[in-house]
């Protein structure tokens, strides 16, 4: 990482981003450690507080869902919808902002598209094996394992505890 | 290596006019000219700090991918209040995230800008936030060990249900030598010098210690018990969460924690399946955070001038793949 490889980067023009201005100044800075000139005048402390704004923005309304103004509270289904689209666009924006890549030259696609890839894959993989486990149980398994009866008969519990506690008042 | 050596054939590279007249510089020779081509047009730690984080976005993946998948292949899992996570918390947690995301760009600019004074600054403040983050997430982590929650027995006190096993738990628990010696205290203790709400709880206390130990048990009772040691909180019908931070509003808390020596077996639903993979990603988490840390608090002992903005940069990925992590862990973990 030298200065000498990043001016040797600056020195080989026809390389960086399609459509960037062939850098022929680049002797300017020669002094300077910039980088791939992505950064003139394109990032800016403006941008990066908008960008900042939109994620704080973002994530007060993926709080919302835990709101009581939030109208779906019976569908859980669209709150996660809802959370996982925000969440993605959170993602994209700290990805293309803060880590430049809106700015970079396309070797960012031989770097995330491959990975991106495999990290999809990892998870569908996952999905008979792990996802399903519990399609067909063992009797051992299913008597020991949680399930929504075991919820109820705690939810059977708790009211019944909050009516011995509405009669107790009365008995005194 | 961020160059690599291109044979490239006359007439096509930037000093063609010296060969086109039939000379070649002094070489002597006619052997293809070699000229160095950076292999991609960024600098070599930002394309080990790429290969590295596209390495981590598969390590991560898997751990996301698995944890979705366990959750939603399970019948039942808990919900955030059944295991003590507050919402608040954990969103300002992300707040504070993103923050040092912001700080760490801003000492990235401030560097480039040959002005190492701010560059130190905003160093400084990102190392601040994320060590604030960890804190936080310390206190988070000691609400779950307070409430029995470990990744692993012995040490975790959950049950996935109130069966015969969670019974005989907790009479294991109640004929502990120490806690036969505490209740007898606990029973001797004359009522005006307790609470109203200890008063009222070791009459409950007493009912249960009863009812485990008697013959005629139920499946019923033993989910009182499990109520009556840690209940479960419920949302409203409204919706409403009020109250509902530490348990219960007042006097439905349980005996658990009213009486903290007592920790006796709780039963929460898909527990255990949670804390493992709470505890596994959220500590991994950490790690990644505290790698960043150790990081920021080297990056401190330089100059921070534009000589250093690379350093800066790599250091910036690696933290704002951090923050990426934990933009989606907030939602999964606490809003599903």
């Amino acid at each position: 990482m030298s200065d000498h490889d990043i001016h040797a980067a600056h020195a080989h023009g026809p390389i960086t981003r399609v459509g960037d201005i062939p850098a022929h100044d680049d002797h300017d800075h020669a002094g300077h450690a910039h980088e791939s000139g992505h950064d003139q005048g394109h990032g800016g402390i403006g941008k990066y507080l908008l960008v900042f704004l939109a994620l704080c923005g973002l994530t007060t309304m993926s709080f919302l869902t835990y709101s009581s103004v939030w109208p779906w509270r019976d569908q859980p289904h669209v709150g996660w919808a809802f959370m996982m689209a925000v969440s993605c666009t959170k993602a994209m924006l700290v990805v293309l902002f803060f880590m430049h890549v809106f700015w970079e030259a396309n070797w960012k696609y031989v770097l995330t598209i491959p990975a991106a890839m495999m990290a999809i894959f990892l998870a569908l993989m996952l999905v008979p094996d792990v996802g399903m486990r519990n399609r067909m149980v063992s009797q051992e398994r299913a008597l020991h394992m949680a399930r929504t009866s075991d919820v109820r008969l705690m939810e059977q519990a708790a009211e019944a505890k909050a009516l011995a506690e509405l009669a107790e008042p009365a008995a005194h | 290596m961020n160059a690599s050596a291109i044979s490239l054939p006359h007439g096509h590279d930037g000093h063609s006019h010296s060969h086109d007249d039939g000379h070649h510089d002094g070489h002597g020779h006619h052997g293809p000219v070699l000229q160095y081509q950076p292999g991609l047009p960024l600098s070599r730690g930002k394309l080990i700090m790429w290969l590295f984080l596209s390495t981590e976005i598969m390590f991560f993946a898997a751990l996301l991918g698995s944890y979705v998948v366990l959750r939603f292949g399970a019948p039942v899992w808990p919900k955030p209040h059944h295991v003590h996570l507050s919402e608040p918390i954990g969103a300002f947690n992300t707040f504070v995230l993103i923050c040092s995301s912001v700080t760490i760009v801003l000492a990235l600019e401030s560097a480039r800008a040959n002005k190492a004074g701010q560059a130190k600054l905003w160093m400084l403040l990102t190392l601040l936030l994320g060590t604030l983050f960890l804190g936080v997430k310390g206190y988070e982590y000691q609400a779950k060990f307070s409430h029995g929650i470990f990744p692993q027995s012995p040490r975790s006190r959950i049950y996935e249900k109130p069966d015969l096993y969670y019974g005989s738990a907790v009479r294991a628990r109640l004929g502990d030598p120490v806690i036969i010696d505490k209740l007898k205290e606990l029973d001797d203790t004359p009522a005006d010098k307790l609470t109203a709400e200890q008063v009222s709880a070791r009459a409950r206390l007493q009912q249960i210690r009863k009812m485990v130990a008697s013959p005629e048990q139920q499946a019923f009772d033993l989910a009182v018990v499990a109520d009556q040691v840690m209940p479960l909180p419920t949302e409203g019908p409204g919706g409403s969460h009020a109250g509902d931070g530490g348990g219960h509003g007042g006097h439905a808390s349980g005996l658990n924690d009213i009486f903290p020596w007592l920790k006796l077996p709780a039963v929460i639903p898909g527990g255990n399946m949670w804390a493992s993979t709470y505890f596994l990603l959220t500590g991994f988490h950490a790690i990644h955070v505290l790698v960043g840390l150790i990081v920021f608090t080297i990056l401190l002992g330089y100059k921070l001038g534009p000589k250093d903005a690379g350093k800066i940069e790599n250091a910036g990925l690696y933290w704002h793949f951090v923050d990426l992590v934990w933009i989606f862990l907030f939602p999964l973990l606490y809003l599903f």
